[in-house]
């Protein structure tokens, strides 16, 4: 019995944990992530997958996507989990001393950006449903909805760079021959999934 | 006391998990730090007004086209 409530807590204090994070990485990217970086609480993971898996849920019943929630929550696990053992795979080469569960801790939290841009064009979707028009409203909501997708784009870039960053450890250059590396195959695989009607945008 | 003298050497550990940046000439050590330092805190005060320029000008550039990014990206869930 206690140590069942000993892990209810635990649970709850991981899912505080997250709700915090989230939050301290739009005031303190660096900082946090520094922080995150250090993380053995698998949790907090769990709780950011099940975000994920609820927005493709979510999708999915809203807008009769040509996937299930299930199968497409499993290409993104395993764009995910590739992800991360391509980085982890040629960051060794850098880097020997790479951490597998600072890779995962940090990437898992920067979904935080996809998550945010995902959820938010949902949302635009069922409020202003596309396709847009060339009115002045509809001219206005394509600048501020480019600028909304930017703004959350280049916050994707920075928690990206830094995940990379304290998780193996190495300096700018280094790190953007990794991104260079990691885009050739990521980009043609991206077309492939976009080919195949799974993400048209991809879900990094 | 105690806890306190902790509480800063687990901060100060955690500082120094990794080396600091070195881009292999001073000039551009100095300017690539010079130019993240305004990303480590609260980068969407510089981000937002960023991307509401670009946005700007890529209407400027594009003009209704725009309307076309808006809708492909609007389809991209």
């Amino acid at each position: 019995m206690v140590f069942k409530k000993k892990v209810i807590i635990d649970i709850i204090a991981s899912f505080i944990l997250v709700i915090r994070n989230f939050f301290f990485l739009i005031v303190f990217p660096y900082k946090r992530m520094r922080k995150i970086s250090l993380e053995k609480d698998y949790w907090q993971v769990f709780f950011i997958f099940l975000l994920v898996f609820i927005y493709f849920k979510l999708a999915y019943s809203l807008r009769h996507v040509t996937y299930p929630a299930f199968f497409t929550f499993f290409v993104f696990l395993v764009n995910f989990f590739l992800m991360i053992g391509f980085f982890y795979g040629v960051g060794k080469f850098f880097n020997r001393k790479i951490k597998k569960t600072s890779l995962v801790f940090t990437f898992s939290y920067s979904l935080l950006p996809t998550l945010i841009w995902f959820f938010m064009t949902l949302f635009f979707y069922f409020i202003l449903p596309p396709p847009r028009t060339f009115s002045l409203m509809g001219r206005m909501f394509s600048i501020f909805f480019i600028t909304f997708s930017l703004t959350v784009l280049f916050w994707k870039l920075i928690l990206f760079y830094l995940a990379l960053r304290f998780s193996t450890g190495l300096s700018f250059f280094k790190i953007f021959y990794l991104i260079s590396l990691f885009l050739l195959w990521y980009a043609p695989y991206s077309i492939l999934l976009y080919y195949f009607k799974i993400f048209r945008v991809p879900f990094i | 006391m105690k806890s306190y003298s902790l509480k800063l050497k687990k901060q100060i550990s955690e500082v120094f998990i990794i080396k600091p940046n070195d881009l292999g000439s001073q000039f551009l050590t100095y300017w690539f730090k010079k130019s993240t330092l305004f990303l480590k805190q609260f980068p969407f005060l510089y981000l937002i007004p960023l991307a509401t320029l670009i946005a700007f000008l890529v209407y400027l550039f594009l003009g209704k086209k725009i309307v076309f990014i808006t809708t492909f990206l609007q389809y991209g869930f």
